[in-house]
């Protein structure tokens, strides 16, 4: 009886606890104490581990507008789509929140949950691949403002290079040699985790954007002069094939991070990744001297074709159109497009800066933005072939995995990806 | 019981489970029926958010053998989970002083966050650093040391393996309330008749255990065809390598949340309801023979 | 209340309690063989977790060069990374709040449920019983939108009572499908007893059958806990103020986009593990305490 009777006291409290402390349902957005001036706005974002280095950046914002408090709330990257989309449709969202680009953006836009800012963000000059980013794919609105510009390439470890006696290949020819000299060396030259289908298209890109002709081919593709099964873009494919013996062995097994792991323990002499990917990389092991290079073009090359840097923009932050205080929010993301902002992203967040003019202290950001700026080309499956589904980069990803497995040779996989792309898209003369 | 002191037993549940649950179901099965801008709902679309599932790229490719993957998973599980299970329910049942200690001690995993398992058995059957094949090579069997997670024949049942690891908790533990259910004095009564442990558990143990097993196959059966965090946590959303983990799941999660298509809900609202009419089939027939047998062991 | 226990099961005649198991009988299952398998076993259950424990001492930047190296030097930093920056103690005592709610009610109206069910003759009964099971058929991540729209509506975002409400209707239809196949193994000769000694159905049920299925209501409440103990979906989309998150929404917060802080996630993941480890003994109790109680019937 006693037990019984505990039983129903315990569960009584229980409940008394829960409905007494949990809150009262809705909560305003507006939560300073302040007078009526003062205004709290939520950013959004999935870059968890920049909290410290937004903090510090929006803490320079709020000196220069009184009045105005900013705050910084990031969530886990993988559910941040989830967790957008609803707080987006719902009473107690974002003011500022961090939206997708090019294809990615088109579900966010066509919810009318974004303010359109032309007119309110001048984004002139700017570098025409990265406004693209920002814009709906139907009206051609801008309907955010750009904040980092990735660009991807060949990071290497410039120790084992020298220990190796080579230099950072500045043809075809010297690129395969140096991967022979390193695997005679029982080292990997290159760090693939081809496990991860979505770093394929971009290992893809490193390795032979110029085969298949980088910028001009993406505008013949996407004019419709163009296809994936053009003889170019099949033997870009096919160099990923031919490369095979200087990647890990069984490289579908290896995970990303494992590759990264092979590249710091240097194990692995030369990592394709990001731009994203290079404070990785230095906290993973500062002892290690990272350099940077473009693959040069592979031979059978189209005229004119030279070494590039592919990019795009992502990061972009956009205003609510629920936001209880929709003038401030877009003041904030009119100071995002300034120089001011961006320096402060290369130097707080260590990403490259969207916005044009910045300069970097990292020699390798450096190097990398000056390569974009002089040879930059877009990563054309990110950039113009995600407006669908199934997407371009998914579509190869995979494709490159069946490549790598022996299961599909490179003029199956194109045609694939092709045919795939060509269920929704329309080239755009 | 009467009527009336049943559905008095029976309103609580039904409320709760009525407002949060069934609501919130009927109405995502109502979003596949429209067409969709982002999140604001369009025009009614009648079937044409079902037909895209069986005529559109990728639902032509990926459904089947993502729907596959995921009966695979139901038999495999079934297999091992069931068998492994129930021994060692079994086994269990007599040793009366370890047995709380080894029950936790299996069910371990299934505390764990399924995305923290899916990593470090990344990490254990690395091709590169995992100790797995390590441990394989210097013990002679260097051609059992594949890459596991990076074949597609073999990383499937890596998930599946993996995941019955992982839930080997919950059949030894219901099994273990299910035996213990067992009358002794029938399982005495056969000893005394000279009947042997493996015969008394075969001929009456195991029959009276049927009512367990049944509720443990409903259940895996439902869970298989749902099962998202382990293969996410192995695989990500596209079931790499080359779709070989691919699961339905994963296939309405990179729907709805990560494609460019700005109609994503309708289609993905209409692969969770085609989801849901199959596990209602196979459910429903496989609890109507479970209820027939179990009204006829207690009548 | 003893006269109720007189009538065991069928068909033996046997009225008085068994003799206990002899000690020759109880080593006798199996034997040695099959002890070895069943630690060999355990222990192969444990690897994977002791690897996860051996690595939250270890400093990040030495697991992404030796992922799988011994953990030495020894280093805390990772628990006191987890318990300050991941805000640990606010999110645990949330995590309890909102998981013990969630847990209690649910098992206390699907176990009402479930006698229900399996007692109750008339076919209304069978179709709610299919209803409750339809509710396990649809994955509740699948429906996160309607979810999200329903609470927005009734006010109850950035609510733990909301969450907690959602996690235990969510737990309903599994208890319910468990507890009724336990329920309806019970004798109908034990309701009749009660009623003949003038129980009502509210005594019957809570004096005689719920404490029968006590080893199955332990299990079910222990396979609701972990789940919703673990999950983080719901408290990043349903709630909004940091000081109401729980503790798998503060391991989130070392997932970063690229890389993810792993020394500080396995520390997180012990601190959060720890408590299901100990309702898992204290329910392991109850099941043998349950299954004891049954036997000295």
């Amino acid at each position: 009886m006693t037990r019984t009777g505990r039983t129903i006291v315990a569960l009584a409290i229980l409940t008394a606890a829960l409905t007494v402390t949990a809150c009262s349902p809705s909560s305003s957005s507006d939560d300073s104490p302040g007078t009526g001036d003062d205004v709290t706005l939520t950013v959004w974002s999935w870059r968890v581990e920049d909290q410290a280095a937004y903090d510090k950046i929006f803490d320079a914002y709020e000196a220069t507008h009184p009045g105005v408090t900013v705050e910084f709330k990031p969530f886990k990257a993988t559910e941040y789509n989830k967790i957008l989309a609803t707080g987006l449709a719902g009473s107690d969202g974002p003011d500022v929140p961090q939206v997708r680009s090019y294809g990615q953006l088109q579900a966010t836009v066509a919810s009318g949950a974004l303010v359109p800012l032309d007119g309110k963000v001048d984004l002139s000059g700017w570098d025409e691949n990265v406004v693209e980013s920002a814009k709906g794919k139907e009206d051609g609105k801008v309907y955010s403002v750009p904040l980092a510009t990735q660009t991807v390439q060949m990071f290497y470890n410039q120790g084992l290079f020298e220990k190796n006696g080579i230099a950072a290949p500045t043809t075809w020819e010297q690129f395969i040699a140096a991967n022979d000299k390193l695997l005679a060396a029982g080292v990997t030259p290159i760090a693939v985790g081809a496990k991860d289908d979505w770093t394929l298209p971009i290992v893809h890109e490193v390795l032979a954007a110029p085969r298949f002709g980088g910028k001009a081919f993406r505008d013949a593709v996407t004019s419709g002069s163009a296809s994936f099964t053009d003889p170019n873009w099949v033997a870009s494919v096919q160099v990923l094939k031919d490369v095979e013996k200087y990647l890990p062995k069984n490289p579908t097994g290896v995970a990303v991070t494992d590759a990264q792991t092979l590249f710091s323990a240097e194990k692995a002499a030369m990592i394709p990744g990001g731009s994203f990917d290079l404070a990785v990389l230095q906290k993973a092991n500062p002892a290690v001297k990272i350099g940077v290079f473009q693959v040069p073009p592979a031979p059978g090359s189209p005229s004119g074709s030279e070494a590039t840097t592919a990019g795009w923009a992502d990061g972009n932050f956009a205003v609510s159109a629920k936001s209880k205080h929709p003038n401030e929010a877009t003041e904030l993301v009119k100071w995002m497009s300034t120089k001011e902002f961006g320096q402060k992203v290369a130097d707080e967040v260590k990403q490259l800066s969207a916005v044009p003019g910045v300069e970097y202290s990292d020699p390798l950001l450096k190097q990398m933005a000056d390569n974009y700026a002089n040879a930059g080309s877009p990563y054309l499956l990110l950039t113009d072939f995600r407006y669908g589904s199934p997407s371009g980069t998914e579509l190869l990803g995979k494709g490159i995995q069946e490549l790598l497995l022996g299961s599909k040779d490179a003029a199956t996989v194109s045609a694939d990806l092709d045919t795939g792309v060509k269920t929704w898209f329309t080239p755009v003369a | 019981m009467r009527r009336r002191t049943g559905l008095l037993f029976a309103t609580p549940a039904l409320l709760l489970f009525a407002v949060f649950v069934l609501y919130p179901m009927v109405t995502a099965f109502s979003y596949a029926f429209f067409h969709w801008q982002g999140t604001t709902r369009g025009e009614f679309a009648g079937t044409a958010n079902f037909e895209t599932l069986f005529t559109r790229a990728p639902f032509t490719t990926d459904l089947p053998r993502a729907l596959l993957h995921n009966v695979l998973f139901f038999a495999g599980t079934m297999l091992f989970q069931n068998t492994i299970g129930l021994s060692i329910a079994a086994l269990l049942h007599a040793r009366h002083r370890s047995r709380r200690l080894l029950q936790t001690l299996y069910a371990m995993p299934y505390l764990v966050s399924p995305i923290v398992i899916g990593y470090l058995w990344t990490l254990l059957l690395s091709p590169t650093f995992g100790p797995v094949n390590t441990l394989l090579t210097s013990i002679g069997l260097e051609e059992w040391a594949l890459p596991w997670l990076g074949d597609p024949t073999t990383a499937l049942w890596v998930v599946i393996l993996v995941s019955v690891w992982q839930w080997i908790g919950f059949p030894v533990l219901l099994y273990g309330a299910a035996l213990g259910g067992v009358p002794e004095e029938l399982t005495e009564a056969a000893r005394v008749d000279g009947a042997s442990h493996r015969q008394t558990f075969f001929r009456i143990t195991l029959p009276l255990l049927i009512p367990a097993i049944g509720t443990v196959t409903v259940l895996t059966f439902i869970f298989a065809m749902e099962a998202f965090a382990l293969p996410y946590a192995f695989g990500g959303s596209t079931g790499n390598p080359a779709g070989a983990t691919d699961f339905v799941s994963l296939l309405f999660y990179r729907t709805a949340f990560d494609s460019g298509a700005t109609d994503a809900i309708g289609s993905s609202s209409a692969l969770a309801t085609l989801l849901f009419v199959i596990i209602f089939g196979g459910a429903f027939a496989a609890t109507a023979v479970l209820r027939r047998h179990e009204r006829r062991i207690t009548a | 209340m003893t006269t109720l226990l007189a009538p065991t099961r069928p068909p033996t005649a046997v009225t008085s309690a068994p003799p206990p198991p002899s000690r020759r009988q109880q080593r006798a299952v199996g034997g040695i063989g099959a002890s070895v398998l069943l630690w060999t076993y355990a222990a192969f259950a444990l690897v994977p977790l002791l690897l996860m424990v051996s690595s939250s001492f270890r400093s990040n930047a030495d697991l992404i060069t030796d992922p799988l190296g011994a953990p030495w030097p020894l280093s805390i930093a990772a628990y006191e990374q987890a318990w300050t920056v991941g805000n640990f103690a606010t999110y645990f005592a949330n995590s309890l709040m909102v998981t013990v709610g969630a847990v209690t009610l649910s098992t206390a109206v699907a176990t009402m449920a479930a006698y229900a069910l399996a007692r109750a003759r008339s076919r209304l009964f069978r179709w709610l019983e299919f209803l409750f099971l339809s509710g396990l058929m649809l994955p509740i991540h699948l429906a996160i939108l309607p979810i999200f729209f329903l609470f927005d509506g009734m006010g109850l975002i950035d609510s733990r009572l909301g969450l907690a409400l959602m996690y235990a209707a969510s737990g309903v239809p599994f208890s319910i499908f468990v507890l009724t196949t336990f329920f309806r193994q019970l004798p109908e000769e034990l309701e009749e007893a009660a009623a003949l000694d003038g129980a009502s159905s509210w005594q019957t049920f809570w004096r005689i059958m719920v404490p029968l299925v006590r080893p199955a209501l332990a299990t079910v409440a222990v396979f609701r806990f972990v789940p919703i103990w673990n999950d983080f979906l719901f408290p990043l989309v349903l709630l909004r103020r940091e000081e109401k998150y729980t503790l798998p929404v503060g391991l989130t917060t070392f997932f970063g986009e690229h890389a993810a802080d792993y020394s500080a996630i396995f520390a997180g993941l012990v601190i959060t593990t720890v408590p299901l480890i100990v309702l898992f003994l204290l329910a392991t109790k109850q099941i043998v305490a349950g299954l004891t109680a049954g036997m000295a019937k």
